[in-house]
């Protein structure tokens, strides 16, 4: 079995909006393994989240190929995406994202619900168990305004390995923490890396990106840099290096 | 200082108003349309039922009329038993009586046609309104045998006399009798409705039997204290007495009293209740619409405004700018509305006198009186209320800090959300109930137009004649009247058949209770006397109006003379009185209510039912009887048109002023509009009722399909966290969908439920059942629930069109 979880080809994405062409990500080229720890680093609008869109298949690419655990993912029906979306990716938001209406648990349940290979049981036992892990189970019934903003991130990063999906994606997840909170977020992605799930994570924040294994950088759409943390070399992926020195 | 606030603020709302230009008119056309509509129909009913009689205690004024069988329809009342309500009654006092009669009265050029009504000599004391000119007339005058006189309306002297000042004293002739002037009323007085000439009724119940006196209307003023209800219950009682006495000719008779406006209304309570809850309704859901669109205006501008607030604003500016849009959107839809209204008004005055051959109530008077102008006001700052205290409600709550701080919009959200159900909910349960009811009556008044009546009435003019009795004394005079004028007119070129009734099919005859040879008519054996239409009719007349012959024959030359006893029955009394049975050859008769017997009227045809009038009078039976054995006084004439309808009017007036010089007809006009008119009134409100659901059929879709799609808009970012979750299209559209139907479920069951109550209540009035509810109401949900899908089903799906990282930073 191969230990390649993502990989992406020649990927690029162009926004059209009123005549202006934004070319968000330029002939993207990616393997991420399982396991991995990625961090995605950039200045503000260099493309790290429309990166991960792509990735988390919330998002469609203009070109490229892009083979989720080696199978051809670029060209897939709208409900094949969910369904994948729904099994094998979950998603950390900056801005958590719970739905208002529903409780603490019932968050950490929907993306369960969608789910048909599930018993009521088994959805009962994910839900309990992921929340224990980032400690939140004692406001299982409690509605997300009822929460501050870190409880309500852990609630979120319950529901995202509530289905125990190949990857997590997390875009600036501490982004509206303070520094207290964040650490408690970091602490939680660190523990999971540790058990073996595979993270990538968009941040701004240079010592967050140093607690990933690997660090990607990019600018005006381009990975800059792609380094690994345990060694000090830098590796440059150097294919598409034309103007973005 | 307060001053330039107030006025900055005003400016501030003004600029914002001007920014929309579509959003503005939209809104205030919405008002506009809430007012006026609502507006309107409280004005219009308070005017005919509501207002108080323009007299000094014009509202206590209460009229007696029979009812039969416990529906209110308007009969006179036996003078007898009116005299025993009189002497047991309390609570009311003032008694007086009345009956109204068309007479003829002769003037410079020809006779006319007027109303005259046969009083009591306190009548006009009643209504505190002495004559202008000459008197009002005593006891002594109202004896019979008295000198003729007569106290004329203001209209009447103007037209007929110029208003001659020396009219006291100077003779009319009324019917062919010569009447002494001994009054004037003054103008615009024509009590009880549209009356042009009082006489002394000279007739007193103890003098005449009780089969002869003249039936009569009572009148007398409430007294303080007691209500309308309190005198019916004791009316109940007194005529369940009387009935015990006279139980063949009382039986289910009964006596109730209202005001005089709400005399006219019958049975029809229900019509005028529907009428004023379903304005109301109009207002209310354009006010929540305007409401709504104001509020998610708020809602676009609520970064400008958590910037404002936290600038420094103080939130009561805000509020105050947004009262100020209401404010503004209010009264200027106000203002149209009101013109509008004002328009419909003089137009409503001018269809409203095609109601009647007579000239409308004197109280009938549409325009901008107090009433309306003080509702109009009132409706106004309602609106404003409303429609400024949504968003208000809303910005009072908003976490404005939230706002600013991006992304936590939890808690907010949950409670908009909840407004927006609340929103739709109430939009439907309005909706359906101003649909069922709107549409039960119209359904109902459509069936009730399109009532067979047994006759065809196509290309036909009709007519009315006096007969006075001093003019045509005897029988036979009339007798050959009739004769004449059918060959006269027959014989001209531009006239075909030519038809002569006592009341012709379509329209309400006279009843009378008959008795059949070989029953007993006993308390023990409980058999009532069967009551049918008495109609007398000219040989040849019902197979000339196309009345179906069902076994026999029709009359003809050997039913001739007034010394024969022959009747046709209608299908209908054959089927109630023979059952199975052949009733050719059967006899029957009028009962006898002074003892002497009746002569016996032998059955020689029997015809298709013949409808005369509408709703429970339509399905009465009838009785008809050759003219030449009971020649009538009052006989109407059709006339089928063989050139055209003006040249047989005129000739019909030649042929008329070639017999008797001195006699006018009236209510000349085609038998079609004779039979339409008669339900013009329930069209009209009918009409106007489907109006009104028609404004809240737009105003409801398009509410709810706002309110709707501003629900998705706001759950955009909701949609796409479930995307990203692994939710699928359908299953989203699915939500969705259920949400809907649940707001449709608790805004449409109440909705059903109160509009069922008042479409079966309609329905119920004209003899229409179940059936036709249950089909109205399942139409009408179907019609709301699509309505609630496609709001729903439409946002969603473009929601949908979005990728999900769209979707997810939605705003
Ligand atoms: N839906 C869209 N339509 C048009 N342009 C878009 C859209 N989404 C992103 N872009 C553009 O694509 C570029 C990359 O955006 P992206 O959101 O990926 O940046 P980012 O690196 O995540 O920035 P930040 O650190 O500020 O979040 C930007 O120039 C942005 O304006
Ligand atoms: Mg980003």
């Amino acid at each position: 079995m191969s230990n390649i979880l993502i990989r992406l080809n020649d990927v690029n994405k162009v926004f059209y909006t009123d005549e202006v062409e934004t070319h968000a990500l330029s002939n993207i080229s990616l393997v991420i393994n399982k396991g991995e720890y990625v961090s995605i680093s950039g200045p503000s609008g260099c493309g790290k989240s429309t990166l991960l869109n792509l990735i988390g298949l919330l998002d469609t690419s203009n070109s490229g190929i892009y083979q989720l655990l080696a199978h051809d993912v670029s060209g897939i029906s709208k409900k094949e995406r969910a369904r994948i979306r729904n099994k094998d990716i979950g998603f950390i938001f900056q801005s958590f994202n719970l739905i208002s209406d529903l409780t603490v648990e019932e968050n950490v349940n929907l993306p369960l619900s969608y789910r048909k290979d599930l018993t009521k049981n088994e959805r009962e036992q994910f839900v309990l168990s992921s929340l224990k892990k980032v400690n939140m189970e004692h406001r299982a019934n409690h509605f997300p305004s009822q929460l501050s903003g870190g409880q309500q991130q852990r609630v979120a990063i319950a529901r995202a390995i509530a289905g125990n999906p190949s990857i997590i994606l997390a875009d600036e997840p501490t982004g509206n923490l303070d520094s207290e909170n964040a650490e408690t977020i970091m602490t939680l992605l660190d523990l999971l890396h540790k058990e073996g799930t595979t993270i990538c994570m968009v941040t701004h924040d240079p010592r967050s990106a140093k607690r990933a294994t690997r660090s990607i950088d990019i600018l005006d759409g381009q990975i800059i840099a792609d380094k690994n943390n345990n060694q000090t070399n830098l590796n440059h992926i150097n294919t598409h290096q034309t103007d973005a020195a | 200082m307060m001053y330039s606030t107030v006025l900055q603020d005003i400016s501030y709302a003004m600029r914002l108003l001007a920014k929309k230009p579509s959003f503005t008119i939209l809104t205030t056309l919405v008002m506009a349309a809430g007012i006026g509509l609502s507006v309107f129909m409280f004005s219009f009913l308070n005017t005919i039922l509501f207002k108080d009689l323009p007299f000094t205690d014009g509202g206590s004024l209460v009229i007696f009329s029979g009812s039969e069988n416990g529906y209110h329809n308007q009969n006179r009342l036996n003078s007898h038993d009116y005299f025993e309500i009189k002497k047991q009654l309390q609570g009311v006092s003032e008694f007086s009586l009345y009956y109204d009669t068309a007479v003829n009265v002769a003037g410079n050029d020809g006779a006319r046609r007027y109303k005259a009504i046969l009083i009591a000599p306190n009548f006009f004391e009643l209504t505190r309104t002495p004559p202008i000119l000459g008197r009002e007339f005593s006891d002594a005058e109202n004896q019979p045998g008295t000198e003729a006189i007569t106290l004329i309306s203001f209209d009447l002297w103007k037209n007929i006399y110029a208003g001659d000042k020396n009219i006291i004293g100077k003779l009319i002739l009324i019917n062919g009798v010569n009447h002494e002037i001994i009054g004037v009323m003054p103008q615009g007085y024509a009590f009880p409705d549209s009356a042009d000439l009082w006489l002394p009724i000279k007739q007193h119940p103890t003098q005449l039997t009780r089969g002869q006196a003249e039936p009569i209307y009572g009148l007398a003023h409430l007294d303080e204290g007691t209500s309308i209800e309190d005198v019916n219950r004791q009316l109940d009682l007194i005529m369940q007495r009387i009935e015990q006495n006279y139980p063949q000719t009382n039986h289910g008779i009964g006596a109730y009293i209202t005001s005089i406006p709400w005399a006219n209304v019958q049975d029809g309570d229900v019509i005028i209740y529907t009428m004023l809850i379903v304005a109301l309704l109009v207002f209310i859901l354009a006010s929540i619409n305007v409401g709504n669109l104001l509020l998610s205006r708020a809602v676009e501008r609520r970064k400008e405004t958590a910037i404002r607030v936290a600038l420094g604003a103080p939130r009561s500016r805000l509020i105050s700018q947004m009262l100020w849009e209401s404010i503004i959107i209010c009264s200027l839809g106000g203002l149209i509305g009101l013109l509008v209204m004002a328009w419909g008004l003089q137009v409503t005055q001018k269809i409203t006198a095609t109601f009647f051959t007579d000239p409308l109530p004197f109280w009938w008077e549409f325009g901008l009186d107090n009433f309306t102008l003080s509702l109009f006001f009132l409706f106004v700052i309602c609106s404003i209320v409303v429609t400024g205290l949504l968003p208000a409600w809303k910005n009072s709550a908003e976490d404005f800090n939230g706002v600013l701080r991006d992304g936590t919009r939890g808690a907010t959200s949950k409670k908009s959300g909840r407004i927006n159900k609340l929103l739709v909910m109430s939009e439907i349960f309005i909706s359906m109930t101003v649909l069922i009811s709107a549409v039960s009556l119209t359904v109902a008044s459509y069936i009730e137009r399109n009532i067979n009546i047994g006759a065809d009435t196509d290309n036909t003019i009709v007519a009315k004649v006096i007969l006075s009795d001093t003019d045509y004394p005897t029988k036979a005079s009339r007798v050959l009247f009739a004769k004449t004028l059918t060959s006269r007119l027959e014989n001209s070129s531009n006239i075909g058949d030519v038809m002569i009734s006592k009341k012709l099919p379509g329209f309400r005859a006279d009843t009378a209770l008959f008795e059949i040879e070989g029953k007993e008519y006993t308390q023990k054996n409980n058999e009532q006397y069967p009551k049918a239409n008495n109609i007398s009719t000219t040989i040849g007349s019902l197979k000339k109006l196309g009345v179906k012959l069902h076994h026999g024959r029709y009359f003809n030359s050997s039913d001739e003379g007034l010394e024969k006893y022959t009747a046709v029955i209608t299908q209908s009394f054959a089927e109630r009185h023979f059952g199975t049975q052949s009733s050719l050859g059967r006899r029957f008769r009028l009962i006898s209510e002074n003892g002497k017997p009746q002569d016996w009227l032998t059955i020689v045809g029997v015809v298709a039912h013949t409808a005369q009038g509408d709703d429970i009078y339509a399905k009465i039976p009838s009785v008809f009887r050759p003219y030449s054995q009971v020649p009538k006084g009052t006989i109407s004439i059709a006339m089928r048109v063989q050139t055209d309808n003006s040249a047989t009017i005129r000739q019909l007036r030649a042929t008329l002023k070639s017999i008797d010089a001195q006699l006018p007809a009236y209510r000349i006009e085609t038998y079609n509009q004779g039979i339409e008119r008669m339900a013009a009134p329930l069209k009209f409100v009918s009409s106007l009722t489907l109006l009104c659901g028609l404004a809240a059929v737009i105003l409801a879709g398009s509410g709810i399909y706002g309110v709707m799609s501003n629900t998705i808009n706001q759950r955009t970012q909701e949609i796409g966290v479930k995307q990203a979750l692994g939710a699928d299209e359908d299953l989203i559209i699915k939500e969705f969908m259920t949400t809907g139907l649940k707001q449709l479920l608790w805004g449409g069951f109440p909705g059903v439920f109160a509009g069922c109550f008042l479409g079966f209540a309609i329905l119920q009035l004209f003899n229409n059942g179940l059936s036709i509810l249950i089909i109205i109401t399942l139409s009408i949900i179907m019609f709301i629930g699509s309505i609630v899908m496609i709001a729903t089903y439409l946002p969603t799906k473009r929601a949908l069109k979005m990728e999900p990282s769209e979707a997810l930073h939605y705003e």
